[in-house]
C-alpha cells in the first residue's frame, strides 16, 4: 500500500496536478509519524503509512505556509475527509483546489484511538483517487457511536460542572487546540479580539471556562471529532467530550453529523420547519 | 473626554411609578456615576412640556448623551431621538431603557421593580457612553407599486394609487378579480347589491391606464427592500390567450365538462372545464381547469402533451379567431419580474369550510345546513338559483330557517378565539333577505352576543328583529339531526332558561373568517409577521395599523384580521396614502442601524473568513459575497459584505460570526460588553 501511495503521489507531482503532497512521513522513532510536504517526484520516498498516522492533516489547509505550496494533494483517511465536507460547505476551499488521496483504513494508534472504536468511515466518503482495498462502510448505532460519553452522562449537573473546574483549571491558555483544528480557521480568533477582550487571555479560571467554553461552542455542528484537540494537549484536557457531547446533541435535535454528507445543511445555519422547536416555552 | 450623559426617568403617569420608584432611579443614576451630568423625573416625557424638558437640559447642560428611561423603544425611541435632533444633537446618542413593558408591567412590587430599573438605567448608561453618531442611509425609490389581491381591499388600493399618478401592477391568483365580495348578493346596511358597487370599480381598475392587471398569477418570490422590491410574478398558464380572446363565450358552451362545482357558487351551481367564475369577471376571458378538463386528464394518463390528446377538442375547435386560435393547450407557467417601490398585500381570508369538526350540527353532511357565504350565493341574483332561496337538497322553498350565529368564532376550543366581526351583521341581512323573497318565512337566529358596533349597524340589525320579524334566541345549538326532510334544530334559549326544538327546512352557520390557508407561507415569502391565527401582524395596533413588520409592506383588508366591507375600503385607502407618501420622494431615508462586515489595512483587509454562515442564516438575503483583489486583479479573499438596503439590523448576522466580523450600528460589540459588564451579579 505504501509503494501504491508512493507511485500515486510520483504521478500527481510529475503530471503537474499538484504542486505538493500533504502526507505522513517516518518519525523519529518507529512509533511516530511525521507530516511531509512533498514538492518533488524524487522525493516521494519519504511518504508512509501505517497505523501511526493518527493526525488528520487537514489542518494544514488553512495555514498560510501550506497554502503558499500551490494546489495539494492531501492524504486522508475516512475520519479525516470529512473535514474537507465541512472546508467545502464552509467555503474554505473549492473542490477543484484540493485533490483528495483517500486512503482505507481500519483504525489506527497503538492502542487503539478512541475515534477508532465506533469508526464507519473506514472508506473516505469524499476522495479523487483512493488507495488500499475498499472497506465496506459499517453502520453503527447512534448509542454505540456516542458510547465514549456514557459515563460522563451519568454525572449530576454539579458533578459535571466540578468536573469541567477542575479541567479546566489546567489550562495553560497555549492555544495548542485552536491551532492544531482544522476547523478553527478565522484569521483572527476571538480570543484576539481586545475591544472589547470578550475573552480574558491570561490563565485565570474565569478567562479559561470562557475560552474552553466558547471553542467548544464555535466547533458545534461541526466538529467532525477528529480528537487532534485533545491529542495535543500537553495538560490532557478531555476537550472531546465536550466536543462529542455537542455532536451526540446536535445529530440527536437536527439528525446532522458534520462532515458526513456533502449534501447535508449545515446545521447550524439552517433553518428548518421541522427542527426541534420544544425549547420555545 | 468622557460623556456627559442626561437621564430622563419617567412616571408614564402611574405606570411606571406605582411599581418603581421613580426618584430612587433618579438618584441611583448619578451616584457613583461622574458621567451622568443630570438626572430628573417627569411625569409624561412623552408630553409636549416632557420634550421641551429634554431638548432645555441637553442645551442647558451641555449633554451629549441621553437616556431616556420610559416605555418601549418600539414606542417612543423616535419621539425622543427627533426631540434630541431639533437641540443639534445627533439622534443615535438617545437610548430608551425600557421601564415599563420589561419592568414596571411585570413586577409585582415595588423593591424589586425599583432594583431591576436601576440595573436597566445603569446598562443603558454605560451604552449611551459608547454611542456614536451614525447618519441615516439614503436609498432611491422605484416608483410603482404592487398590489397583491384583487378583492374590494387591492381594487380600491390599486385605484387610489393609480389615481395618485403612480403606476400599480396588480396581481391576482384567481382567473377574475373581485374576491368575495363579488360574491355577495346584498350588502349591510344599506342593502345595495354588491355586484352594483363592485363590478364598476372592477371596470375602472381594468381600464385604468396606470394598472396593470396580472390574473391567474401567483407571487413566487419578492427580493430587496424598501423602494426598491424585485417581484418575481408566476403567470400560471390559463391555456387561452389574452391579448387574441374576445371572451364570445363560444368554447365554454361547447365544453362537455359541465359537473364541476364551481368556486364561485360555493359549489351549489356547477361549471365548465373551460370557464369563467362569473358573467361579470374581469377579464371577461375564460381559463381553462386543467385538474379537470378530459383533455388533459388524458393527456396525463398516456403521458403525452396535452396537444397531442385527441380526446376532446371542442373548445378549440369552436374558437371563432383566426388563423391563430386564443386557446393554447401547449401554454406553460411563465415567470415575469417587475420592480416595484412599495407592496400592498391584500390578499383576503377564507371561510371556515371545514364544518365536520361541527359533528353536532351534521358534521358537513346535510346538504340544507350551509354556510353564510353559500346563502349569498342563494340570494344573489346571478347565483345558481338566480336568487330564488332554495334548500340544496330538493329545490323547496324552505319554510323556516335557522341561522346559528359564531359558528367557529369565538370557540377557542374547535375554531377560532376571537370574534369575525362581521357575522351578527350579515346574519341580520340574511334574514331581512331571507323575509324578502319568503314572505311567510320564518327566521329564527341563535346568538351568544349581538355585536353590531357601527354607523347605522345597530339600527339594522333592530330593524332585522322588530319589522322584519326574525326571532333571536341567545343560546346556543347543541345538535341538529334530520327527521324526515327537516332538520330539528336543539337549542338552549338562556333567556327563558328554556330548551327550543325548532323544526327548520334550512340551517345557515354564520362561519368564521379565517386566513387564507397558505396565508403562513405567504408571510414568510415577503418577511412579514404574522399571529397566532396567521392573519399578517400590523406594525402597532393603534399607531400603524396598516404597516407591516417589513418596511414599505402595507396592509389592507381582510388578510390583516376579519372586518366588513367599509372598514376594508378605508384600510385600503389608508394603506395607499401610505404607499403615495412613500412614492413621493426621490430618495429615501432610513435608519443607519445595519450591520457591517469590518475592513482592515492589508495584510488582513478583513477578519472575515468567508465561511458565510451570516449569508445563512440572513432572513433578508442582505448578505453577498465580495472579491477583495489584488492591483493585478487576482483574489486575495472572498469576503461577506452587508447590502445596507436590504439589512433590517436583526442582528443575526453578528450573532452567528465567530470571528466577530459582523457588527451592528447602533448595537457594536463595544456597546453590547458595556452593557453586560455594567450589571452587578450575585
Amino acid at each position: 500500500m505504501i509503494e501504491e501511495l508512493r507511485k500515486k503521489a510520483e504521478e500527481l507531482l510529475r503530471s503537474d496536478t499538484v504542486k505538493v503532497v500533504f502526507g505522513y512521513g517516518e518519525g523519529s522513532t518507529p512509533e511516530r509519524t511525521r507530516p511531509v510536504f512533498i514538492t518533488k517526484p524524487e522525493d516521494v520516498n519519504k511518504l508512509t503509512w501505517n497505523k501511526y498516522c493518527v493526525y488528520n492533516l487537514t489542518t494544514y489547509l488553512k495555514r498560510q505556509e501550506t497554502r503558499k505550496l500551490g494546489k495539494p494533494a492531501i492524504i486522508v483517511k475516512g475520519c479525516d475527509a470529512k473535514t474537507i465536507i465541512v472546508l467545502l460547505k464552509e467555503c474554505q476551499i473549492k473542490r477543484e483546489d484540493v485533490y483528495v488521496l483517500g486512503v482505507t483504513c481500519d483504525g489506527v494508534g497503538e492502542p487503539l484511538a478512541t475515534k477508532c472504536k465506533a469508526c464507519d468511515v473506514n472508506t473516505p466518503r469524499i476522495y479523487d483517487d483512493l488507495v488500499g482495498e475498499k472497506i465496506e462502510n459499517k453502520e453503527i448505532p447512534f448509542d454505540e457511536r456516542y458510547a465514549e460519553l456514557d459515563e460522563y452522562e451519568k454525572l449530576s449537573e454539579k458533578e459535571k460542572w466540578d468536573f469541567w473546574q477542575k479541567q479546566f483549571a489546567k489550562c495553560i491558555k497555549c492555544y495548542a487546540c485552536s491551532s492544531i483544528c482544522p476547523l478553527c480557521f478565522c484569521d483572527r480568533c476571538i480570543v484576539d479580539k481586545n475591544q472589547p477582550q470578550w475573552i480574558d487571555p491570561s490563565a485565570h479560571p474565569r478567562g479559561n471556562l470562557s475560552w474552553n467554553v466558547t471553542r467548544a461552542y464555535h466547533l458545534a455542528g461541526r466538529c467532525i471529532n477528529c480528537e487532534e484537540c485533545q491529542r495535543v494537549c500537553p495538560v490532557d484536557i478531555p476537550l472531546n467530550l465536550l466536543n462529542k457531547k455537542l455532536a451526540k446533541e446536535t445529530e440527536k435535535n437536527f439528525k446532522y453529523r458534520s462532515g458526513y454528507n456533502i449534501d447535508d445543511e449545515l446545521a447550524m445555519s439552517t433553518y428548518k420547519e421541522e427542527d426541534n422547536q420544544d425549547f420555545f416555552k | 473626554m468622557g460623556k456627559k450623559i442626561g437621564v430622563f426617568v419617567c412616571h408614564c403617569g402611574t405606570n411606571i411609578s406605582a411599581t418603581v420608584d421613580v426618584e430612587k432611579v433618579a438618584e441611583e443614576a448619578k451616584k457613583n456615576n461622574p458621567g451622568v451630568a443630570y438626572t430628573t423625573t417627569y411625569k409624561y416625557m412623552c408630553s409636549d412640556p416632557g420634550q421641551k424638558l429634554l431638548r432645555d437640559k441637553i442645551k442647558e447642560e451641555g449633554l451629549d448623551g441621553v437616556v431616556v428611561a420610559a416605555c418601549s423603544p418600539k414606542m417612543h425611541e423616535h419621539t425622543f431621538r427627533n426631540a434630541a435632533v431639533k437641540t443639534g444633537l445627533n439622534p443615535y446618542h438617545v437610548e430608551i431603557s425600557n421601564l415599563r413593558e420589561q419592568c414596571s408591567w411585570v413586577h409585582p412590587d415595588k423593591p424589586t421593580g425599583t432594583e431591576k430599573s436601576i440595573d436597566l438605567v445603569r446598562m443603558m448608561t454605560e451604552k449611551t457612553r459608547k454611542d456614536r453618531s451614525l447618519t441615516p442611509i439614503k436609498v432611491p425609490v422605484t416608483k410603482r407599486a404592487l398590489v397583491i389581491g384583487g378583492g374590494i381591499a387591492g381594487i380600491q388600493a390599486a385605484l387610489d394609487i393609480a389615481d395618485g399618478g403612480h403606476e400599480v401592477i396588480m396581481v391576482e391568483r384567481e382567473a377574475s378579480i373581485g374576491g368575495h365580495m363579488a360574491q355577495l348578493s346584498e350588502t349591510f346596511p344599506t342593502l345595495d347589491c354588491s355586484q352594483c358597487i363592485m363590478t364598476p370599480k372592477m371596470v375602472e381598475l381594468a381600464q385604468h391606464d396606470n394598472i396593470k392587471l396580472y390574473t391567474w398569477s401567483e407571487i413566487e418570490a419578492v427580493d430587496g427592500y424598501i423602494g426598491n422590491f424585485d417581484v418575481k410574478i408566476r403567470k400560471k398558464a390559463r391555456s387561452v390567450d389574452l391579448d387574441l380572446c374576445t371572451g364570445c363565450s363560444s368554447c365554454w358552451q361547447v365544453c362537455p365538462c359541465k359537473k364541476i362545482k364551481s368556486e364561485f357558487d360555493m359549489g351549489l351551481g356547477n361549471r365548465t372545464a373551460i370557464y369563467i367564475p362569473f358573467p361579470q369577471a374581469i377579464p371577461s376571458k375564460p381559463v381553462i381547469d386543467r385538474e379537470n378538463c378530459i383533455l388533459f386528464k388524458d393527456a396525463r394518463k398516456k403521458n403525452i402533451p396535452p396537444n397531442d390528446s385527441k380526446v376532446c377538442r371542442k373548445c378549440i375547435d369552436a374558437c371563432p379567431i383566426a388563423p391563430v386560435k386564443a386557446i393554447d393547450y401547449s401554454q406553460e407557467d411563465e415567470i415575469v419580474t417587475e420592480k416595484v417601490g412599495a407592496i400592498i398585500v391584500a390578499t383576503g381570508f377564507k371561510e371556515l369550510d371545514d364544518t365536520s369538526m361541527y359533528g353536532e350540527y351534521g358534521g358537513g353532511k346535510y346538504k340544507d345546513v350551509i354556510t353564510g357565504l353559500q346563502f349569498e350565493r342563494l340570494a344573489s341574483a346571478s347565483g345558481p338559483t338566480e336568487g330564488k332561496i332554495e334548500r340544496p337538497s330538493d329545490g323547496k322553498e324552505p319554510e323556516i330557517v335557522v341561522f346559528i350565529q359564531c359558528v367557529g368564532s369565538r370557540d377557542p376550543a374547535k375554531g377560532c378565539s376571537y370574534c369575525s366581526k362581521t357575522c351578527c351583521m350579515y346574519t341580520a341581512k340574511h334574514t331581512m333577505l331571507y323575509k324578502h323573497k319568503v314572505h311567510d318565512g320564518h327566521a329564527f337566529v341563535f346568538y351568544i352576543d349581538i355585536r353590531c358596533a357601527g354607523k347605522d349597524y345597530e339600527e339594522f340589525s333592530q330593524r332585522a328583529i322588530e319589522e322584519e320579524g326574525a326571532t333571536y334566541l341567545r343560546g346556543r345549538v347543541s345538535r341538529i339531526y334530520k327527521k324526515g326532510d327537516k332538520l330539528v334544530v336543539l337549542g338552549a334559549d338562556t333567556l327563558t332558561g328554556s330548551v327550543v326544538e325548532i323544526e327548520a327546512d334550512m340551517v345557515v352557520l354564520a362561519s368564521a373568517m379565517k386566513a387564507q390557508d397558505d396565508a403562513e407561507k405567504f408571510a414568510q415569502k415577503l418577511s412579514i409577521q404574522y399571529n397566532k391565527d396567521k392573519f399578517f401582524s400590523e406594525m402597532h395596533p393603534k399607531l400603524k395599523p396598516v404597516e407591516s413588520s417589513s418596511a414599505a409592506i402595507l396592509l389592507a383588508g381582510t388578510c390583516q384580521g376579519p372586518k366588513d366591507i367599509p372598514e376594508t375600503v378605508a384600510q385600503a385607502g389608508a394603506a395607499a396614502s401610505k404607499v403615495l407618501a412613500l412614492l413621493s420622494a426621490d430618495e429615501l431615508e432610513r435608519e443607519p442601524v445595519v450591520a457591517k462586515v469590518d475592513r482592515l489595512p492589508p495584510p488582513v483587509f478583513s477578519t472575515c473568513i468567508g465561511c458565510f454562515y451570516c449569508q445563512r442564516v440572513c432572513p433578508y438575503g442582505a448578505i453577498e459575497e465580495e472579491d477583495i483583489k489584488a492591483r493585478d486583479g487576482s483574489v486575495i479573499k472572498t469576503v461577506a459584505r452587508v447590502n445596507e438596503g436590504l439589512c433590517q439590523g436583526c442582528g443575526l448576522c453578528a450573532a452567528t460570526c465567530r470571528s466577530k466580523s459582523v457588527e451592528l450600528a447602533g448595537f457594536n460589540d463595544e456597546q453590547v460588553y458595556a452593557e453586560i459588564n455594567s450589571v452587578e451579579f450575585n
